[in-house]
Formats: C-alpha cells, sequence, structure tokens
C-alpha cells in the first residue's frame, strides 16, 4: 500500500494526492550543484527559479480522477489477491502440526483480522472514491474470505475443537447416586 | 507378517515408556527388608568360639542364618509353601546343617558358612517321625532318620544310604554314641517296643517290649537321660517311669510325691534332656516342667533322682553347652515389665555369679515363648551367654548381658494380611494454623491473638529451622542423620511420605514409615483367635485436625463367627480412647459409607447374621443422616460356600431387605473372589478419543462387581474359569465371560471400566490374560449423575486375550491422586520380580489390521504373546519373595504412585506410569539455569544504560 500521490519528481512535487495543495512551481535555490557545474560548460548560466526539468502540468485532468479510482480499486482488491497465494501456500504446507505450518497459519489468520481492525483507515484513504462503499464491501469480503481460509485451514489442521473429543475434558466425573458396599462374608 | 512385527516394534519403540531406574538411584526410593517368619528350629553355630551365626528354621518353610552382631541375614533359602517345604527337623553338626524338608521327602544338608548345598537325598516314603544324628567314639559320621515304618541310616559326608530297615510303627529315635540306634515305638495303652540296631550294618541287637499302659504318645512325656534311661512323665499317676535301654525289662516308677514334688492341676508335665555331643550319651541333669511358671532342675544320680534346683517362678528354662561346661538358662519374672535371666551350673544347680541379664518386655508385644541360648566361655573359663527370646508375636530379641538389645527382627511381618497407607498429619506449626480456622470462632479480639500467636510460633519455627540448617551444615555430611522418630514424622512437600499400616497374621500391628521402612509403633493384640479374619478400614485421615486419625480394624473369629473392633490411631498406634461398640451376633461384613459423623470420621456398618446393621459411630447426628440416606444405602453379601449372591436395601429403621439374589450351583463352580472398585480411585477422562476424533464414552459403574468363579470339576478337558460383572445395586448381570478349558487360581484386577484377570488355560498349558472393557457408546446416557437403578442400555463389551510366558502371584494396578496418569499393571511373579506392565498392552481395542485410525489413537497391533521387558521389573535386582499382595496408594505428585509388595519380604518403591512429567530432574543443573537467567538480567540493565547514554550523546550532535 504505497502512499498515494507523489506524482511528481525532481524539485517540484505536489503533495497530497487529493491535490488540496498545489504549486506551480518551486525554487531551485541551492548553488554550484552538479548540474550547475554540468551546465557550466555552457556559457548561459540559468536564471535563479530555473529547472531543467519541464514543469509537468498539474491541472486538475480527468485522467487523475481515474487514477485515483485505479488506486482505490487496487486497495480494496488487494485482500482478494492475496487468496491465491495463500492457497498455494495453504497447499506447500500440509496438515501436519509443527512449527512452520502454525506459523504460517496464525499469519494467515493475523493479516485479515489486522485489516479488519484498521478498516476506519482504510476507509479515510478511500474517501476520495466515487465507489467508496463497494470498494469498502469488496475490501471486508475478501478480508474475510482471507480469514475464512485461515479457519478452514485449522479445520484441517485439526486445531478446531468442533469434534466431542475436544470437549471430554470439560465432563466431570457423574455423581453417584447410590451408596454401596460388601463383600464375601468374611 | 514381517510388516506387522515391524509395526509392533515401532510402536513400542515410539509409545513405551522406559521405568528403569539409574544405578544412582538405587535404594534411594525404595527398600526392602528380608523376613524368615516364625522360627521352628534354631541352632547357633558354635563350633568356633567367636562365630556370628544363628541357623533358623521357620515354619515358613525358610532355612537362614542371621548375623548375631546385627541380625541381619547371611542367607536364607526359601523353599515351598505348604507341606511340600516344611521343615521337619534341623540337626546341626560342625560345619554341616542336615534337614529334613516335606515330611521326611528329602535329606539335606548345608554348608552353614555360605549357605551351600552339600547333598540331598530323596527318602522312601512315609511319613516323618524323628531324626537324630548318630557317633561313635566321638566322632559323629552317620544320621538316622525314622519314619513311621522304615529306620534309614545315612552318612553325613555325602548323604548315601547306609542301610535301611522295615520296622512296625515307631516314633522316636535315639542313638548314645555307643554304635547302636535306638528306635522307640508305642502302642498307646498298652507297650513301649523298643529295637536296638547295630551301627555297621543295620543288624538287630535286641528287641524289647515293656509293659506301660499309661503312655499314650512317646515324644511329648519321654525323654532318654544319663546313659540310656528312657524317663517317661505320667500326669496321671503324677510319677516318673525309668527304664534302662540296656538292661532292665520293667519300669521303675518313681512317684513325684517322693520326691517332695506336685504338679500344678491340669498341666501336663515336660520333660527336656540335653544330649551336647551326639556321640556321648545324654547328660544325667534333665529339666521338668511341673506348671506353667514351675521348673526343675533334677539329676539321675546312681538311679536316685535328686533335685540340684527349683525354679519358681520360672516361665522358660533352656540348657546349653560350651566346651564341656553345660548350663540351665532361666527366665523368671521381674515384675510387670521386665524379665531377668540367670544362669545356672548344670553340674550342681548353682547360680552362675554376674550373668543376670534383663529382659524388658515390649508393652506392646507378646509374652516369651522361647530362649534360645548362645554360651561361650570367657578368658577366665567363665561361662557368658547372649540370649535370643522369641515371643509370642513371632519377635526374635537378641540380648547380650547385662540387658542390652542388640537387634530384634520382626518375624511376624513376614506374614502381612492387610494394609493401608496414611497419610502423615501436617507438621504442629502448620496444623496449630490449620486448628484455628477449625475451631469454632469466638469473638474478633481472640480470632486477631490467635492469629498473631500462630504467625509467632511460625516464625519461631523457621527460625529453629535456619539455625539447624545453619548448625548441620558445619557437620561433615555423615553425622547428619536424618532419623525418623513418631515425633518429628511431619508430611513432605508432595506427600510421598506415608504412615504404611501393617495388619500381620499373628495379630501384631505395625506402623512403618514408607520412606525408610523403620517401624515406628507396633502393637499386639494377644487376645487374637488361632483363624481369624481382619478388615483394616480408615474411618478418619489426617485431614481433620484437631480431630485425630482414626483407623478401624476388624478382627473376625472365623471359628466362632464373633468379631471385635479395634480402633487406633494409626500414626501413633495408641488405641483410641473411643470404645467400639460390643458386638454380641457374629458378623458377616461391614460397610464403610462416604458419610461423616460431626467429628468428620466416616460411619462404618456392621452387617450381623441377622441381617441387622449397626452404626459405628452410632450418635444421634449419624443416625438421623442414615435414616435420610437409608433408600440409596446398598449393600451385597456372597457366601461362596452356598454360592449365594445377594443384594439388600437399608431400611430407615436399620433392618434390611433382601432386593436381590444370584444362586451359583455349587456342585458346578464356586466362587472365588470378588472385586469391587476401589472408593478413592478417580478416572479423570470419560472417555476416549477415536481415530476420528469422536468420543467412545467409558461405563464407569462404580458399583460394578467382578466375580470370579472356577469350576469344581477340575478335568482339565471341563475345568473352566467364569467372570461376571454384576451391579451390586440391582443385581443386573452386565456380562458373562467364560474361559472353556481354563483353571484358576485367577489373578482379577478391577478398575475403571476395565477388568483384566489371569488363567491358566490348560488346553494350551499356558497362562494368559483377558482384558474386558466396558463402554456406553458413543454418547452419555447422563453426563452429572450415575444411578444403577436408572440405566437402560447395557454397555458394548470388548475383550481380548493375550498369552503370558510366566505364572503370577499377585496383581494390582497403579493409583494416582487425579488419575489423569496412565496406567500400569503391577504383577508379582513367582521368581521375585514386580513387573510394572502398562494397561495399554492389555487393550481390546488393540486392532489386528492396522489402520490410519488406529495409528491416530496411538493402538498397538495385536499380537497375543505379551513381551516380559526387563526394565519392566520395578524392583530391579531386589527380589521380593513370595508376594502375596501388592498395595498402590497415590502421592501428591500426579505422576507418582507408591508402591508396597507385601508377602515373606516387603518391598516398598514409587513408580511414575508415565514418567516424571511434573518433577524436574534429579540432575537438574538449577546452578546453570539461574547463573545463566542472573546473566541475562544484568546484561540487559548495562545494555539498557548503554544504549541511554549513546543516545544522549547523539542527541548532543
Amino acid at each position: 500500500m504505497t502512499s498515494p500521490g507523489g506524482q511528481g519528481g525532481g524539485a517540484l512535487s505536489t503533495r497530497g494526492g487529493s491535490g488540496a495543495r498545489r504549486m506551480k512551481w518551486a525554487l531551485e535555490l541551492s548553488l554550484g550543484n552538479t548540474r550547475s557545474r554540468g551546465g557550466g560548460q555552457g556559457d548561459v548560466v540559468h536564471p535563479i527559479g530555473y529547472s531543467e526539468k519541464p514543469v509537468p502540468d498539474t491541472s486538475i485532468q480527468e485522467t487523475d480522477k481515474n487514477l485515483v479510482e485505479k488506486r482505490c480499486w487496487d486497495v480494496a482488491l488487494g485482500p482478494l489477491k492475496q487468496i491465491p497465494m495463500n492457497l498455494f501456500i495453504m497447499y506447500m504446507s500440509g496438515n501436519t502440526i509443527s512449527i512452520f505450518p502454525i506459523m504460517m497459519v496464525c499469519m494467515m489468520a493475523w493479516r485479515p483480522i489486522q485489516a479488519l481492525m484498521s478498516m476506519s483507515a482504510t476507509f479515510k484513504l478511500l474517501e476520495s472514491s466515487s465507489q467508496q462503499w463497494l470498494q469498502g464491501l469488496v475490501y471486508l469480503v475478501g478480508n474475510l474470505l482471507g480469514s475464512a481460509l485461515a479457519i478452514y485451514k485449522c479445520q484441517s489442521m485439526g486445531l478446531l475443537p468442533t469434534h466431542s473429543s475436544d470437549w471430554l475434558a470439560f465432563i466431570g466425573p457423574p455423581q453417584r447416586m447410590e451408596i454401596m458396599g460388601g463383600g464375601m462374608v468374611l | 507378517m514381517a510388516k506387522l512385527i515391524w509395526l509392533c516394534l515401532q510402536f513400542i519403540m515410539l509409545y513405551s515408556t522406559v521405568e528403569a531406574v539409574f544405578e544412582d538411584q538405587v535404594g534411594k526410593f525404595d527398600w526392602r527388608q528380608q523376613y524368615v517368619g516364625k522360627v521352628r528350629f534354631s541352632h547357633f553355630d558354635s563350633h568356633v568360639q567367636s562365630s556370628k551365626k544363628v541357623l533358623v528354621a521357620t515354619e515358613n518353610n525358610v532355612f537362614a542364618s542371621l548375623n548375631t552382631r546385627t541380625g541381619e541375614l547371611f542367607w536364607r533359602h526359601v523353599d515351598k509353601t505348604g507341606p511340600e517345604g516344611n521343615i521337619d527337623a534341623l540337626l546341626q553338626h560342625g560345619q554341616d546343617a542336615v534337614l529334613v524338608v516335606g515330611n521326611g521327602r528329602l535329606l539335606r544338608s548345608w554348608e552353614i558358612n555360605i549357605g551351600g548345598l552339600n547333598w540331598e537325598v530323596v527318602l522312601d516314603s512315609g511319613s516323618f517321625q524323628s531324626a537324630c544324628l548318630v557317633g561313635q567314639q566321638d566322632t559323629v559320621k552317620h544320621v538316622a532318620v525314622l519314619k513311621k515304618t522304615v529306620i534309614s541310616l545315612h552318612y553325613l559326608s555325602n548323604g548315601h544310604q547306609k542301610w535301611i530297615e522295615n520296622l512296625p510303627e515307631r516314633q522316636a529315635v535315639y542313638s548314645g554314641g555307643n554304635g547302636e540306634v535306638y528306635a522307640l515305638g508305642v502302642v498307646p495303652h498298652s507297650h513301649i517296643a523298643i529295637v536296638a540296631y547295630s551301627l555297621e550294618d543295620g543288624e538287630i541287637i535286641k528287641q524289647i517290649s515293656v509293659e506301660a499302659p499309661w503312655l499314650s504318645k512317646i515324644q511329648a512325656s519321654c525323654s532318654v537321660i544319663d546313659q540310656g534311661m528312657l524317663t517317661c512323665v505320667d500326669p496321671a499317676t503324677v510319677s516318673l517311669y525309668m527304664l534302662d535301654l540296656h538292661l532292665q525289662s520293667q519300669m521303675t516308677q518313681i512317684p513325684l510325691q517322693s520326691l517332695g514334688l506336685e504338679v500344678t492341676p491340669g498341666f501336663q508335665p515336660v520333660l527336656v534332656s540335653t544330649q551336647p555331643n551326639p556321640a556321648r550319651p545324654p547328660l544325667s541333669e534333665f529339666l521338668l516342667q511341673l506348671g506353667p511358671e514351675h521348673h526343675l532342675l533334677l539329676q539321675l544320680n546312681n538311679g536316685h533322682i535328686v533335685t540340684l534346683r527349683d525354679f519358681k517362678p520360672a516361665m522358660l528354662v533352656s540348657f546349653a553347652t560350651t566346651g564341656e561346661k553345660t548350663v540351665a538358662a532361666v527366665m523368671s519374672p521381674k515384675n510387670k515389665t521386665a524379665c531377668s535371666i540367670n544362669l545356672f551350673s548344670g553340674e550342681t544347680g548353682r547360680r552362675l555369679l554376674d550373668t543376670t541379664l534383663i529382659f524388658n518386655m515390649d508393652p506392646n508385644g507378646g509374652k516369651p515363648e522361647k530362649l534360645y541360648i548362645q554360651a561361650f566361655l570367657k578368658k577366665d573359663d567363665s561361662v557368658g551367654y547372649r540370649v535370643m527370646v522369641q515371643t509370642e508375636d513371632h519377635t526374635l530379641t537378641f540380648i547380650q548381658q547385662p540387658g542390652r538389645v542388640m537387634w530384634t527382627r520382626e518375624e511376624a511381618l513376614s506374614d502381612v494380611v492387610t494394609m493401608e497407607m496414611v497419610d502423615l498429619p501436617l507438621t504442629g506449626t502448620q496444623a496449630e494454623l490449620e486448628g484455628e480456622f477449625g475451631k469454632k470462632a469466638d469473638g474478633l479480639m481472640s480470632m486477631v491473638l490467635k492469629r498473631l500467636s500462630s504467625q509467632l510460633i511460625l516464625l519461631q519455627a523457621w527460625i529453629a529451622h535456619l539455625w539447624k540448617l545453619f548448625y548441620d551444615a558445619r557437620k561433615p555430611r555423615s553425622q547428619v542423620k536424618n532419623d525418623v522418630t513418631i515425633e518429628n514424622l511431619s508430611r513432605d512437600e508432595f506427600n510421598l511420605q506415608k504412615m504404611m499400616v501393617m495388619v500381620t497374621a499373628s495379630g501384631k500391628l505395625f506402623g512403618i514409615d514408607s520412606k525408610t521402612g523403620s517401624i515406628l509403633w507396633r502393637h499386639y493384640l494377644n487376645n487374637i483367635s488361632s483363624n481369624p479374619a481382619f478388615k483394616l478400614m480408615v474411618q478418619r485421615t489426617t485431614a481433620h485436625f484437631p480431630h485425630p486419625p482414626q483407623c478401624t480394624l476388624l478382627i473376625k473369629d472365623k471359628d466362632t463367627g464373633l468379631a471385635t473392633l479395634h480402633v487406633f490411631n494409626p500414626i501413633f498406634g495408641k488405641t483410641s480412647h473411643i470404645s467400639p461398640p460390643a458386638l454380641t451376633q457374629p458378623i458377616l461384613q461391614s460397610l464403610m459409607l462416604p458419610l461423616m459423623d460431626q467429628d468428620y470420621a466416616k460411619v462404618l456398618l456392621l452387617v450381623d447374621d441377622q441381617y441387622k446393621v449397626s452404626a459405628f459411630p452410632s450418635t444421634k447426628n449419624v443416625l438421623q443422616q442414615l435414616q435420610e440416606m437409608a433408600s440409596s444405602i446398598f449393600f451385597y453379601l456372597i457366601d461362596s460356600s452356598q454360592g449365594r449372591l445377594s443384594g439388600y436395601r437399608l431400611r430407615t429403621d436399620l433392618s434390611t431387605e433382601l432386593i436381590w439374589e444370584v444362586v451359583v450351583p455349587t456342585e458346578v463352580q464356586r466362587i472365588v473372589s470378588v472385586k469391587g472398585k476401589r472408593p478413592n480411585e478417580h478416572v479423570h477422562s470419560q472417555g476416549r478419543v477415536m481415530g476420528d476424533r469422536s468420543v467412545l464414552y467409558k461405563y464407569l459403574n462404580p458399583n460394578l462387581l467382578a466375580v470370579v468363579l472356577e469350576s469344581t470339576d477340575l478335568h482339565q478337558e471341563r475345568s473352566f474359569v467364569g467372570i461376571l460383572l454384576i451391579d451390586g445395586v440391582t443385581g443386573r448381570i452386565i456380562h458373562e465371560a467364560v474361559q472353556r478349558k481354563a483353571r484358576g487360581p485367577v489373578h482379577v484386577v478391577h478398575s475403571e471400566n476395565w477388568v483384566v484377570y489371569e488363567y491358566w488355560s490348560t488346553k494350551s498349558r499356558r497362562n494368559e490374560f483377558s482384558v474386558i472393557e466396558l463402554y456406553e457408546g458413543m454418547e452419555l446416557y447422563n453426563s452429572t449423575v450415575f444411578s444403577s437403578l436408572d440405566r437402560p442400555h447395557a454397555p458394548q463389551v470388548l475383550q481380548q486375550s493375550y498369552i503370558f510366558p510366566s505364572s503370577i502371584s499377585t496383581m494390582e494396578a497403579t493409583l494416582t491422586e487425579k488419575g489423569i496418569t496412565s496406567r500400569h499393571l503391577l504383577i508379582g511373579l513367582p521368581s521375585g520380580g514386580i513387573l510394572s506392565l502398562p494397561k495399554m498392552f492389555l487393550d481390546p481395542r488393540r486392532p489386528e489390521i492396522v489402520t490410519e485410525q488406529s495409528r491416530e489413537e496411538n493402538l498397538i497391533p495385536y499380537a497375543p504373546e505379551l513381551l516380559i521387558r526387563t526394565e519392566w521389573f520395578i524392583n530391579y535386582n531386589q527380589t521380593v519373595s513370595r508376594v502375596r499382595g501388592i498395595y498402590t496408594a497415590p502421592s501428591g505428585l500426579e505422576s507418582t504412585c507408591l508402591v508396597v509388595a507385601y508377602g515373606l519380604d516387603i518391598y516398598q518403591t514409587r513408580v511414575y506410569p508415565s514418567k516424571q512429567f511434573d518433577v524436574l530432574k534429579d540432575d537438574y543443573d538449577y546452578m546453570l539455569i539461574s547463573s545463566v537467567l542472573l546473566a541475562l538480567f544484568f546484561a540487559t540493565m548495562i545494555s539498557k544504560r548503554l544504549a541511554e547514554v549513546k543516545l544522549l550523546n547523539r542527541a548532543w550532535r
């Protein structure tokens, strides 16, 4: 999840992808830099504030909007994209209970849970998108699928207390209703 | 098949626990005590002046040599039990001891220094009468054995028979060292018949028949004294009869009144003579007992009887010889608790100076029964002696002048009947604290004061403990002794040390510390009948301070049926001040209820022959509780003579009603034993987890009884063994298993949901184990309450049998505090080993074909043979002879079970069926671990400090 924005390069940068603050130009105040030295061959000394790089057109365009949208979908589809990878890991790690499969399962279970916990932060990210709710839903579903996968893995590894044998230890000895004793006649 | 075996091996390797002891653990948790039993014959080894040996032959068919300095065994030979190994006679000559064994079946000679067998010969059949050494011209070379109709002479050196002669019935054999062997017999109320044989070839030299119509038993009332004078005592005419074996053919009668003697009315006088050297005739002095406490030393002097000394009162008198001197040791009562023993010269009857020895009688012991004197010549040629006293309670006490007890052996412990293990009390200070809460509250202020005072006591005890630690640390390690005495008894941290209360057949009770095996108290019940049955019950444990623990022993006289109760404190052995009820009716059985009276004593119900019940203690509180509970109290009685099993229910008026009855036809089979479950058994897991992770629930019926039946027909084709699983409340037969072509003795263990039994298969001629397991199925009928009256479904029964390579003597299962630890079977083998066999091997679910699921369940594939692996012997090389019973008790540690095996020997140890999962190993490196921890701690502290400094410096830059 790279931070959205930062499309600008060089000395000039636009900050905050939403385009709240925009700079038309920037001053290159550092003197004697390599460029000026490189360019020192030429006889023309650039005026103050001149940059060799072309200043991108930062006016609000339709494409920007699309980019934001795309970016938001990336975020929303992230968990879903991980599922094939997880399936592969699941297949590879097998059902034996040892340290590595357990670590994998823990990772697999923990990541969706973590993501679901920080749901509000993700929603903030998606704020700019028009399909915010849909994207949020997809994100949620993706994470839920991930955790379901983890639970399935736990189940296939036998880590879930779903059998009666898992509750055997909690059954206490039954109370005795009759008192009995005796034996052979002494 | 090979694959199966391989799999089996693999399973064994993977899942069985190893239980061997390490070499340095030998004797650390276990101890063994070896006994010989009640002494029948005893001889001091006298051929070497400084010998330390005493030979004993006992009623338990044991022949042993004891060290007279310490009382320990030099060597011991344990023969067969029963009449086959019965020791009939013990004769000692020089380094050889000659034994007649098994009613004259065998003649054996032992080398007494190392206990090796010199030779053994099988004698002709016939019941044994008497044996004696035969000497001639001061050398003893032969032994004569007289049986009912045959007399034989054997060489002492190799046991070969010199000659054998048939003769009519004879009872005694005598040889005076003159080359003749006399066989003496009596035809009751008619005459004495005497035959003299030549030593050389067994030729009859002469035959005498003498009228003696008053004589019935020659061995009881006759004895040979001096130069072949047969002397008999007749209680009817109160006179002595004498007969010279060489000359006379008429008995001379000497009325005792003419000697000025009187016999205590109703007492059978006893004659004792002594023949110190078999190659010479007996001495002319002899002892005559005229009353229970009246003895006489008499001398035959030129045909006249002279009274040398009159011992009155004298409880016991015994002859002893050293060198040429013969002395008589006389034990006479001194006061209530002590006896004095004095030596008297055999020839003159004069008291020898400085020979008084005081024998303090144990108030908890029996009366002296026999004296064995070891006489020796001191440097100044006077006679010194030591004495071994045998008392009624089978105790041997060895005493040196002037009364120092060198050792005692409690031979009653060779015959333990029943035992219990009782928790030790907390230390006095702990008990003080507990007592504070136990008592009833009385005001805030006094409670505070009490609390403060108990805290003070604790502080004091702690300081005393520290001081002791400090004090002991300065002393060398060998001097620090942790003697366990009755005063410093206290429970240890894990309750591993307990008090073993042992009841012996002689009626002596013992309290033994389970950690060291030292006897802390003993108590002899001197009014025990000859044929008793015992039942020991713990009524109150040590958990109810300040009430003392309480044990009750039910003693029933099997002949009369009458019973008595002995109530005592199991920690100190003292008889309780609570007077037990007088039981006028014969008692059939007793029953311990889990009910308690207001003093926390469990209620004991006694069922008499009218099937009426009496309670002990029978306070108002108890009777009220009984009335409330009566409808749920049931008991069963099994009368094996009638083959009747019957169940009763208690009524509120303490009478009973018969609710069920099962009759086993006694002409076909008989009830051998019945095994219920142990009341203190806990089962942690209510079911077994299957391979598919479902649960097979156990059928845990606390009222289930396993009744063992054996066929009366012992023919190998028709004999059978049956096991009847019967509910003790309803009488419902849950299961019945019959093993055809099998024979007892059946050993059975009943625990949890399984019954394991062992029998002899006459068809295959081998010992077999069989296991029955009961399951409720995949669902529990009622998981909270168990009532035998509400069980509509019959349990599932699984059974499997195995071949066991050895016969067994006894069997018991391990028992732990919570029942989490896996169970083992403890099997006492006739070889003296105690085998700890994992129950896992006796599991009817062991599959014949291995599947994924059975592997998941850790089931070992079925193999008919059970192996005995040497590391399963929990007593390594400490052989326990003739194991008769094994007692198991839980300790405070779940992993640990305390085991006591008793028989001729007593062996105590601990077993860990699932290894010591809750204990750090003995060699756990505390030093290393704590030093590493400390080092890490300091390292983190230092590095934290350094990191702070570094951060500060960087910030300043």
